[in-house]
């Protein structure tokens, strides 16, 4: 498709997203509309479809019916991490190299000033199966963020994250609305509400939602 | 398509599968496990058995190998990997891989077995890695889990090693060209005709079929832009 947008258009536009999983329908005409320096939560119940409506924005999978229109790279963050479980964090970075643009050395000192803003033990060179939960999450963050995105998918992405993470995290959010990014965080925690611009709230379909866009700043 | 986006996935792919030594135990001793229980039946009968039984090894590293990267490989085709890269990256280290292990198998039923044509019997083994590795990217590219992908594997494999080269149902097979080669070069087959091209042939067709599994399967959109 021809990018049409205007330069106040959203980065990332999903019209109507309706899907099923087999007979099961998972997601029932959900819009997300996201412009750029605009953070954006993704709520609901389990079952609600948030896990699924990321994945259709990633581009990782079809939805039955509707419109998606994206604007600028995806960084993906999937809510279970997509990691090798041999291989170390810096052997994931170089993985990545290759389509970036740049050389394996650039990549791998982007991706560790990452890690060590986000708190990863960088001196540890433990494959990812021995590694914390939490550093597992974060090498997952930090893989999405790599290649400068413009649209941030980020999947109940500090499951894991102690207390200092987490602050670091939504520091991180800020940061990136200021430059300029669209992101979007699935989030059960109501305190997150108020750190972004605004929600949007996913019923399961025939459910209703709970009118929780009071809660955001 | 740059080298180095082939290149670096199969080094990848070949350290994480290296470092599972206790599976590769496993997977290189399989074979020598049918060949040395299949010995009492006769040398000729064991070299056979144990040369097919070597698809177990390699095609199953090659499930494994699939499996274990389609969660990763959707990040990298979002990344800006183009599915056949992946694809062919692991190709090569696998069948590199699958040649080494079917050359010292080889070795080993060489002295075992004294077959009539023992350059034969090599490139017979050799057919089976060949084929193995494209088979079990196509399998681990379909099958949903590691356990559906193991009993296909089982399946096919433990058919082949029940039926003669001669019967028709083993000519459908992809290891009947191999199990012909390696039976003429112990003399318990025919001659093997057009069997090593077929063998080729049928690799070729099951690279084919996991290119295009791996490219239905591809994320949505994988370029930078709108879609």
């Amino acid at each position: 498709m021809v990018d049409t947008f205007a330069t106040s258009a959203p980065l990332l536009d999903a019209v109507a997203i309706t899907h099923s999983y087999g007979r099961k329908l998972v997601l029932d005409g959900a819009s997300l509309s996201v412009q750029a320096g605009e953070a954006v939560a993704i709520v609901g119940e389990n079952g609600a479809g948030k896990s699924t409506l990321m994945r259709i924005c990633a581009g990782l999978i079809h939805p039955s019916f509707g419109e998606l229109r994206v604007r600028g790279r995806v960084g993906y963050c999937p809510q279970i991490p997509g990691l090798f479980d041999l291989l170390n964090a810096q052997e994931h970075l170089a993985l990545f190299a290759p389509v970036l643009g740049a050389s394996e050395a650039r990549v791998i000192r982007e991706g560790r000033t990452l890690l060590d803003e986000l708190g990863f033990p960088i001196g540890d060179r433990s494959p990812t199966r021995d590694l914390s939960g939490g550093a597992r999450q974060k090498l997952n963050l930090a893989l999405a963020l790599l290649g400068g995105a413009r649209v941030l998918l980020l999947d109940e992405p500090y499951q894991g994250f102690d207390h200092g993470s987490y602050v670091s995290f939504w520091e991180h959010v800020a940061g990136w609305r200021a430059d300029g990014l669209a992101v979007v965080v699935v989030t059960h925690l109501l305190t997150d509400l108020a750190l972004v611009d605004r929600l949007v709230e996913l019923a399961i379909p025939g459910g209703e939602t709970h009118g929780l866009e009071s809660l955001v700043r | 398509m740059r080298l180095r986006r082939v290149i670096v996935p199969a080094t990848m792919t070949g350290r994480e599968l290296l470092r599972r030594h206790v599976a590769m135990g496993l997977l290189t001793g399989l074979p020598l496990a049918f060949y040395g229980s299949s010995l009492s039946q006769g040398a000729q009968h064991a070299a056979v058995t144990g040369g097919i039984a070597m698809a177990f090894s390699v095609a199953g590293a090659s499930i494994f190998a699939a499996l274990t990267a389609r969660p990763v490989d959707q990040r990298l085709v979002l990344a800006g990997y183009h599915p056949h890269e992946l694809l062919l990256g692991r190709l090569l280290f696998l069948e590199l891989f699958g040649l080494v292990v079917a050359a010292l198998f080889s070795v080993i039923m060489v002295l075992g077995t004294g077959p009539q044509d023992p350059v034969l019997l090599g490139v017979g083994v050799e057919l089976v890695a060949v084929a193995s590795v494209p088979f079990g990217l196509a399998v681990g590219s379909l099958a949903p889990h590691e356990l559906e992908g193991v009993l296909i594997l089982i399946g096919v494999v433990g058919i082949q090693l029940t039926l003669s080269s001669t019967q028709t149902i083993a000519k459908l097979l992809p290891f009947w060209g191999a199990q012909r080669v390696i039976g003429h070069s112990v003399g318990v087959s025919p001659a093997t005709g057009a069997a090593p091209l077929v063998g080729v042939a049928y690799a070729v067709a099951l690279a084919g079929a996991a290119a295009y599994i791996a490219h239905t399967r591809a994320p949505a959109s994988r370029a930078i832009g709108t879609r």
